[in-house]
């Protein structure tokens, strides 16, 4: 992500605002930017203030001795270790363990976040007014488009949709008249259905598309013709 | 008003024995921030029971984490909350998936939520802070550090532009902080 990007994104990552691929990328570039840091550090100094709106209450007692169990002298890594070797091997250790729980909250983020899409799903095929479409065309897939117009959600699914190529992406699109807008880009995950979710006011588009485009970002405007298409 | 940058000096030594392995020290900060930090995580999760998780997590954190903070990069208050806060937010978020909240982006109740959420600050000086945020603004920065809702969400929620959101958010913030400087209402 580009300096501007994230600047822009530092307010919502100070209040803890952004969806977690969003974090990681202000988090990357954080690494490597001062400028970013700075601004960052003023922010999170106003969160810090608004965290003093909330009105104050005791933690039970017991609390304490409980959390100060974890601080036993013996309990931190190669901490009474006072020699070189000792630190070293407990600096490797604490590298280890902190790339281990970073790949594992990545992890639990990215099944999540499945999950939420998951439910999405679920809860618009539970709704009485869902309705869905399927979408054919040039390409042999299992694509389907279903969408509840009184409460403005949808999702894509797909599955068995072949690889679009490297560097390429699909991008779906909704289409009102001879305006297609674009409602996101995906690429499939081999042996896995996809699920996109869509946020519309369905009653305003008569049909959706998919089409091939330049990843990662693809198109404003569609650039091929549709490979799938389906009526609302 | 008993902060100030001797009481921020302090904190950071202390987070600095924490790093070295000072049990006292970690008891003393404790002693000193288990109630902003429960206070936080209780009004945001509205139960005690994760509240105390969320404390004990966010203790655990500091203990293990105290070498991470770096005096440079702002006060050791504001780490120390913002690690509840983002805890804090996690849990909430968890919680929304289970109960299956109804989907959270129907911009018609919006304006509920912002007043339902903004019941969670009672601090008569974040308040009147607050009070001097523009509607639109104070509506961006309320749901997102009091609900938990991410930026895509308030638009979604409040019907408005992603970007709007943003520029509020930014706003409203830096107004904040001309007015907040001095707050530190949650330690006393």
């Amino acid at each position: 992500m580009k300096h501007e990007d994230v600047r822009e994104l530092l307010p919502a990552y100070a209040l803890d605002a952004l969806a977690p691929e969003e974090a990681r990328a202000v988090e990357a570039h954080l690494l490597e930017c001062d400028e970013c840091r700075g601004e960052l550090a003023a922010f999170r100094e106003v969160a810090g203030a608004l965290a003093g709106g909330v009105a104050m209450a005791n933690p039970p007692a017991d609390l304490r001795g409980k959390v100060l169990a974890a601080a036993r002298p013996d309990r931190g890594a190669g901490r009474s270790a006072g020699w070189p070797w000792g630190l070293a091997a407990a600096a490797a250790l604490i590298v280890l363990l902190a790339a281990t729980s970073a790949y594992l909250a990545h992890r639990v983020t990215v099944l999540t976040a499945r999950l939420t899409t998951q439910e999405r799903v679920l809860a618009l095929l539970a709704s009485p007014t869902a309705q869905s479409a399927v979408l054919s065309g040039s390409v042999q897939a299992n694509v389907r488009f279903v969408y509840d117009r009184a409460r403005g959600q949808g999702a894509l699914v797909v599955s068995g949709l072949g690889d679009p190529g490297e560097g390429f992406v699909y991008e779906l699109w909704l289409v009102a008249g001879k305006e297609p807008q674009s409602a996101g880009v995906f690429r499939p995950i081999p042996g896995q259905p996809i699920i996109v979710p869509v946020t519309a006011d369905f009653g305003r588009y008569q049909a959706v598309a998919i089409s091939v485009e330049r990843g990662p970002q693809g198109a404003p405007r569609p650039t091929t013709a549709p490979i799938l298409a389906g009526a609302l | 008003m008993q902060g100030g940058p001797a009481r921020g000096g302090e904190e950071a030594r202390l987070l600095a024995q924490i790093a070295a392995g000072d049990a006292e020290s970690f008891a003393a900060l404790y002693d000193r921030y288990s109630r902003p930090v429960y206070s936080l995580a209780w009004k945001m999760l509205g139960d005690s029971h994760a509240a105390q998780e969320i404390t004990q997590e966010v203790f655990e954190g500091i203990w293990r984490g105290a070498a991470a903070y770096r005096p440079g990069r702002g006060t050791a208050r504001s780490w120390i909350l913002a690690l509840a806060h983002h805890k804090s937010v996690d849990a909430v978020r968890r919680q929304r998936i289970r109960v299956a909240e109804p989907l959270p982006d129907l911009p018609a109740d919006a304006p509920d939520v912002v007043g339902q959420v903004l019941q969670r600050v009672e601090g008569a000086q974040v308040r009147a802070a607050l009070e001097t945020l523009s509607e639109g603004q104070r509506a961006v920065v309320v749901l997102a550090y009091y609900g938990g809702y991410t930026q895509a969400e308030i638009a979604a929620r409040l019907g408005v532009p992603l970007g709007t959101v943003k520029t509020r958010m930014r706003d409203g913030l830096l107004r904040l902080r001309g007015v907040l400087r001095d707050v530190e209402e949650s330690v006393t």
